[in-house]
């Protein structure tokens, strides 16, 4: 037996089976609940919308990385993930080309131009929808001025339905609280089964990619300040972008703080700014901006918590022994 | 007994250990040839002793120096010097060796004394140790008789049955098969340390030798086996010290100084063997396993003995694509030349076929997932120091404790991006040493 290929690299020479598509892929799979219910109340409008997303997220990270002169990195599933997240953001009759250019900003300048996957400081997702929203009073000129081509696949009866959180904050009569977790046809794709999207997260929980410390946070803030605040928490919990947020927004590896302490104080600031938007501000969009504004603190959370080292001997409660700090300045 | 464990991070991995954990030791044959290499252990490299032609025994010196932090050689089988010249080494260079040619005749080490240890001084103690060239069999090599040379009683003889890597099962069959020269090993160490209190640490998944070394401690007040939880690294010295006294390392303090003294469960036999019988370190049990490995075993093989012959003893053929590991699969490292032989630190040879072979696949950018953050056992940033690594930022890699990570290789096994980060660590501390020597220096 001679020196045949034998395979020379580096240990650890064991590897676990988890890789970054697979993962990607689990949340595409755990969002295919709340997809269909979306499809089952607005059909086509549902369907078509979520494709353009996800064909625009696609096409736009392709683009990207060739002008950026790297390798294409459709294979990890995030800009499709990416484009499915943005089209749940809206409502299923909104105008195509607002999604499309809501996952254009998404992918295109939330992560290919910061640097790509593991490099985006915001929620790609998040950004891209309110990107939208801020450049409302431009895209109103435009779309009014060049007629692009609307989508018409027929009526569809809930089309004028006001959005559950502007019926709490006029104080309409509400539907039950029930029908609002189950199923209830208004606002967002994404708003339309709190129940979907909690069978999407239990089984994110399952294959262990999210862990409880950011959605507990979040909800358990939310729903004692509305109690607080003398509101009916089921109802803050049940409507808007809450449980979108919660279980798959914030909880985004890339723009999440990375120890289990970051990610209470990240989670229960986030509740602190929803309520204060719901409450004090217009109903919408109050989980994607706090989502956004605490991305941006991310760092100092991260630095803030930081921990020291095991061997270190101020964790044992000993003055900490002059540390010989070589730096390259000399 | 209460099952211990250490408190921070950690993982489980695949045990593998179904392949060799019933075989009972068995001895291979001695080879027609021998490579011993002259500097097996940390420390000053030997001299030779003899010189090409000579005849020699199993068990004579062949290669010492005069040096405090050093482990004579010893000739594992009779025979005649056929020449002292650089061979290959497993790390892919070359090492000053002495080759010995099988003579033939019987090849198996005899004792020609029986020594009684309560009648011996620490220092003759000490001098068999040394004389008998053992070092740490846990894969470290460190010499055991320096480690052993204290100033003051060290309060805590930890011994380390953890054998917490996958496929390794040789520290296991020792304990099972032979816990009296396990317990009287113990105590001539503890008498060399000045100890009254032994821990012997053994993970659960080893029920029957916690077992067989309990049943033998019995009589010992002061020696207690210490079943451990199976977590991944608990075979590290820190993580075992924690787990078996509550005591805590620290940076820049050696463990004896923190009050334990962590020796390996075959080394300690093995010293048993030299002060009570004079048995040098010329052989040892080493784990050969592989799911594609014909017979595996736990067999006891002589030092020098080249790694292509063991394999084709055990069956192995076909090695295209297949990556041979020394040691465990977590820390061990692969073999460049299969004409390298076995030495003092060999716990284990595996055969790893292709489908389990960890290529060096492209990886991405850290996706900050948090998996190495929960799991590494230093409390330490794997993905932050992997990023720095990479862009070669020392001031940052510093400053985020890079030199104290103890390359269990948990981040990397776990990452799903497939970053190599212990590899990228690895890569810069040479650096950060020289700097922080120069720092010290001035």
């Amino acid at each position: 037996m001679d020196n045949q290929k034998l395979v020379f690299t580096p240990a650890p020479h064991l590897k676990d089976d988890l890789t970054v598509n697979q993962a990607m892929r689990d949340v595409i799979i755990a969002l295919i609940p709340v997809s269909l219910v979306a499809v089952y109340f607005f059909k086509f409008y549902a369907v078509f919308m979520i494709a353009v997303c996800m064909v625009t997220a696609a096409i736009t990270e392709l683009v990207f990385r060739k002008v950026m002169k790297k390798e294409s990195s459709l294979g990890d599933y995030s800009a499709l993930l990416t484009g499915l997240l943005v089209a749940l953001c809206f409502p299923a009759t909104a105008k195509w080309w607002m999604g499309a250019l809501a996952t254009f900003i998404a992918v295109g300048i939330a992560k290919e131009s910061m640097g790509g996957l593991g490099w985006n400081r915001f929620n790609p997702a998040l950004f891209g929808r309110v990107a939208v929203i801020v450049l409302a009073p431009i895209i109103m000129l435009i779309g009014t001025n060049f007629l692009l081509v609307p989508a018409n696949f027929g009526a569809v009866d809930v089309v004028t339905r006001a959005t559950p959180l502007a019926m709490l904050k006029q104080g309409m009569e509400m539907p039950s609280i029930i029908k609002l977790f189950v199923a209830y046809p208004g606002g967002a794709m994404s708003e339309v089964s709190p129940l979907a999207l909690l069978l999407g997260a239990a089984y994110l929980f399952y294959r262990g990619h999210i862990k409880w410390h950011i959605p507990v946070s979040i909800l358990a803030t939310v729903a004692v300040l509305a109690l607080v605040t003398g509101q009916n928490p089921l109802y803050h919990l049940f409507t808007g972008g809450m449980f979108l947020g919660a279980f798959f927004m914030a909880t985004d590896w890339v723009t999440c703080p990375i120890t289990s302490k970051g990610r209470l104080i990240f989670g229960v600031a986030i509740g602190v700014l929803i309520i204060i938007f719901r409450v004090g501000l217009a109903p919408t969009e109050g989980v994607a901006f706090s989502i956004l504004i605490m991305n941006a603190f991310v760092p100092l959370i991260d630095r803030v918590t930081k921990r020291i080292s095991y061997v270190d001997p101020r964790l044992r409660g000993a003055a900490a022994p002059g540390r010989e700090r070589a730096t390259a300045k000399g | 007994m209460e099952v211990k464990t250490f408190k921070d991070g950690g993982a489980h991995v695949p045990h593998y250990k179904s392949f060799t954990e019933d075989k009972p030791i068995t001895r291979m044959d001695a080879p027609d040839e021998v490579v011993i290499p002259l500097s097996q252990h940390l420390g000053a490299p030997n001299e030779p002793l003899v010189k090409v032609g000579d005849k020699v025994e199993v068990g004579q010196k062949i290669g010492e120096v005069d040096e405090f932090i050093s482990a004579p050689v010893h000739a594992s089988i009779s025979g005649t010097v056929t020449a002292i010249e650089p061979r290959p080494a497993y790390t892919g260079g070359e090492i000053m060796s002495i080759v010995i040619k099988n003579d033939g005749g019987p090849q198996e080490f005899v004792s020609k004394e029986k020594r009684d240890p309560d009648k011996m001084t620490i220092e003759e103690i000490r001098e068999a140790i040394r004389d008998a060239g053992i070092v740490g069999m846990g894969g470290a090599a460190f010499p055991t008789h320096a480690n052993i040379s204290v100033k003051k009683p060290v309060e805590y003889l930890v011994l380390n049955g953890a054998e917490c890597e996958p496929f390794l099962t040789c520290d296991h069959r020792q304990m099972l098969e032979r816990p009296y020269e396990l317990v009287e090993g113990a105590r001539i160490l503890m008498r060399s340390i000045e100890s009254k209190k032994c821990r012997i640490g053994i993970e659960e998944n080893k029920p029957d030798a916690i077992a067989a070394v309990a049943e033998k401690a019995r009589g010992y007040d002061g020696i207690e086996v210490v079943p451990l939880a199976v977590k991944y690294p608990q075979g590290n010295k820190d993580q075992l010290i924690e787990a078996t006294t509550g005591k805590y390392s620290i940076r820049g303090v050696r463990s004896a100084d923190v009050g334990c003294l962590v020796r390996n469960v075959g080394t300690t036999i093995a010293c048993y063997d030299a002060v009570v019988h004079g048995k040098p370190s010329m052989e040892r049990v080493v784990t050969v396993s592989g799911p594609t490995v014909p017979r595996c075993g736990n067999y006891i093989i002589k030092i020098g003995t080249k790694i292509g012959h063991v394999l084709k003893e055990c069956g192995v053929d076909d090695l295209n694509g297949y990556k041979v590991v020394l040691g465990g699969p977590m820390t061990g490292m692969a073999v460049a030349d299969l004409e390298s032989g076995v030495v003092k630190g060999t716990t284990g040879i595996l055969v790893l076929p292709p489908d389990m072979v960890r290529e060096e696949v492209a990886y991405s950018s850290c996706v900050r997932c948090g998996k190495c953050v929960d799991h590494c056992p230093m409390l330490l940033y794997p993905n932050q120091l992997s990023i720095y690594a990479e862009a070669e930022m020392y001031d940052e890699l510093m400053e985020w404790d890079v030199m104290d990570c103890m390359e269990c290789g948990i981040c990397s096994y776990i990452c799903p991006a497939q970053r190599p980060i212990v590899h990228l660590i690895r890569m810069v501390k040479p650096t950060i040493r020289k700097m922080q020597r120069a720092a010290a220096g001035k």
